[in-house]
């Protein structure tokens, strides 16, 4: 089976951030592959583990982000593209129109990547995508396995799960319920850097100008109004719960 | 004058309330700004629901109506959305949040070359389009944002506006629609359902969740008679959820639902980002947690450090006595 998974490198939220005039800024420029992608990755490596075949990731990005593409080729990717843009604010129609110039000559069986972004949560490029190259797809999948030539994706939904199967080549989003990504060995580290890892500047997939444009764009960042922490009750349990209890139904009106 | 077109969820036999949240704070900006606002329903049983959505004011009311919609598959429901966007020509069509919305919205911006913004927690419209606030970075941070163009396609996260009714005598107009194999793309195989009697964690006034804390047997013994005595949907973190103890359906957070009920007990529960993400709009917060320096503490209104298994039998029972 041949995978092309799409990553992304996204700032780790869980370094400080500030918000100065607006504009988001890190004290760190700490990055990470997004935990969603990661998690697409995984369950290529074990599919083909098991049915044999390739998985090639896919980076839209500033050269920076090369370090997030050797993280999946240390996970055990086998080859990957980068392409390599300036930085400019792009919004999920443009990233889905330039995976779609790429992949317009490709041959796959399948095309992956994870469900959302963990920076914006928006979740739109991988549907766009699949629209683009006209692929039968699922999302927020939560298991992958393949069979009689199919790809059977189990979903999660909003109240129950759902077991689809998809007919080659198609796409699918992924959730990080599916999987724990591996950590990286030693080896899998040495061997990323003789994997091959291919170039392309975004002007050579002649892309229509105006779908480079993005619709949408992001104006300005504000600090969520922080909640005040209230009363904290120590003591006997039997006595603060009691009480608790009572001032959720006297003060709080929510019992 | 332009059209703004409301997309009706439908779930388990009814309206999902977010889907009136959102037609109610639609038809109010259609007010302000001299557009018209219409509905779609697109369901096994659409014409069931046309009595209840006219409560909301639109004035027209798309329905498409086949068995194919009675369990949710993308394909066809995208190709229903783009028969009623080619017949009502909307400027603007908005969606509740749902796991449905996502699995299509993507994908009908593509097909229509819609400017689009997922998840917002507000909207407005102006000259161009709209202007929303969407949760980043682990909804630590407001981003605000800008959509324009001819189409505008939005989906809001639930509990984001009042319901307000307004009967209208809405017109219902029947949508011919028919799917054939070629339409599906994939085979639905088998539904799995959730287990229990699941309350609608993102209509739920009150959720009782429980954390790696009550991972146990006895543990989720108290939590389940917790949430009987509140009638309280129950919800957990992913640490329940990956270890296979809850129904992956309940989990709360970045990767799971996103709630905002009147009270919210946490129980169990350390506080991390990603599941703080699901719940922070919650009115009152209550937590549980033996570990005075858990950051769930910091914000919930009420704390109570404890061991959930010595505080939970009092704490049920003082609420047995304050509902009898
Ligand atoms: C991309 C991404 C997405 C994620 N999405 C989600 C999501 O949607 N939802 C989610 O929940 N998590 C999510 N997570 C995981 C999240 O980071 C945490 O790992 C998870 O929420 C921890 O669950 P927990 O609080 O139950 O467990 P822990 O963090 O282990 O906390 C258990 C708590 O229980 C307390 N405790 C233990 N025993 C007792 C007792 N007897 N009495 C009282 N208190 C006790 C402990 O003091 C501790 O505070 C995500 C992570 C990532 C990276």
């Amino acid at each position: 089976m041949k995978f092309y998974v799409c990553i992304k490198q996204v700032p780790d939220i869980d370094a400080p951030i500030q918000i100065k005039n607006g504009n988001l800024i890190q004290d760190t420029d700490r990055t990470v592959l997004n935990a969603y992608d990661a998690s697409a990755v995984e369950e290529a490596l074990v599919l083909t583990e098991k049915h044999g075949g390739e998985v090639e990731v896919v980076l839209i990005g500033p050269n920076q982000a090369k370090e997030t593409i050797r993280k999946a080729l240390a996970m055990g990717a086998h080859k990957a593209t980068h392409i390599e843009t300036r930085e400019e604010s792009y919004d999920s129609s443009v990233y889905a129109s330039i995976l779609a110039s790429f992949f317009e000559d490709k041959d796959y069986d399948v095309i992956s990547c994870g469900k959302q972004s963990q920076d914006t949560d928006a979740g739109l490029t991988g549907s766009m995508l699949a629209e683009h190259l006209d692929l039968p797809y699922s999302t927020n999948a939560v298991a992958l396995s393949a069979q009689n030539g199919q790809l059977r994706v189990k979903r999660q939904g909003d109240a129950g799960q759902e077991l689809i199967a998809l007919p080659l080549p198609c796409l699918v989003s992924c959730s990080n319920d599916m999987n724990e990504p591996r950590i990286p060995s030693l080896k899998g580290i040495m061997q990323s850097k003789r994997k091959p890892m291919e170039t392309i500047a975004l002007d050579a997939l002649e892309i229509d100008e105006s779908a480079l444009e993005a619709k949408t764009a992001v104006t300005g960042y504000r600090e969520k109004p922080k909640r005040e922490a209230g009363q904290k009750f120590e003591g006997e349990p039997e006595e603060t719960a009691r009480q608790v209890a009572r001032l959720l139904d006297e003060e709080a009106n929510v019992v | 004058m332009s059209t703004l077109l409301t997309h009706i969820a439908i779930s388990d036999g009814k309206i999902k309330r977010s889907s009136l949240e959102v037609l109610s704070h639609l038809r109010r900006q259609a007010e302000q700004h001299g557009h018209q606002v219409e509905a779609v329903i697109i369901d096994a049983e659409a014409s069931r629901y046309t009595g209840q959505v006219q409560q909301y004011g639109p004035s027209k009311i798309y329905t498409v109506e086949n068995p194919v919609f009675k369990n949710h598959l993308n394909a066809p429901l995208l190709k229903a959305l783009e028969k009623v966007i080619e017949q009502a020509d909307p400027s603007l069509v908005a969606f509740a949040s749902t796991e449905s919305t996502k699995d299509i919205l993507g994908a009908l911006a593509a097909r229509e070359e819609a400017a689009v913004l997922s998840d917002v927690s507000t909207f407005e419209l102006t000259e161009e389009g709209i202007r929303a606030t969407r949760p980043v970075m682990a909804a630590k941070i407001l981003s605000e944002n800008e959509a324009r163009g001819d189409m505008i396609l939005v989906s809001v996260r639930s509990g984001s506006y009042d319901l307000e009714e307004q009967a209208s005598d809405a017109e219902v107009i029947e949508i011919d629609f028919s799917v054939d194999d070629q339409d599906l793309r994939a085979t639905l195989e088998e539904i799995i359902s959730s287990s229990g009697d699941t309350i609608d964690l993102s209509e739920a006034e009150t959720i009782v969740a429980a954390g790696r804390g009550a991972k146990d047997e006895k543990g989720q013994q108290l939590i389940s008679e917790l949430a009987d005595v509140l009638n309280a949907g129950v919800g957990a973190s992913r640490a329940l959820t990956e270890a296979g103890v809850m129904d992956p359906s309940l989990q709360i957070g970045q990767t799971g639902k996103v709630v905002s009920p009147q009270l919210y007990i946490a129980v169990g529960i350390s506080g991390a980002i990603q599941h703080v993400a699901g719940m922070a709009s919650s009115k009152v917060i209550v937590a549980i947690n033996k570990d005075p320096d858990a950051p769930i503490f910091d914000i919930a209104d009420y704390g109570i450090v404890g061991d959930l298994y010595d505080v939970l039998p009092p704490f049920i029972d003082e609420l047995k006595k304050i509902a009898s």
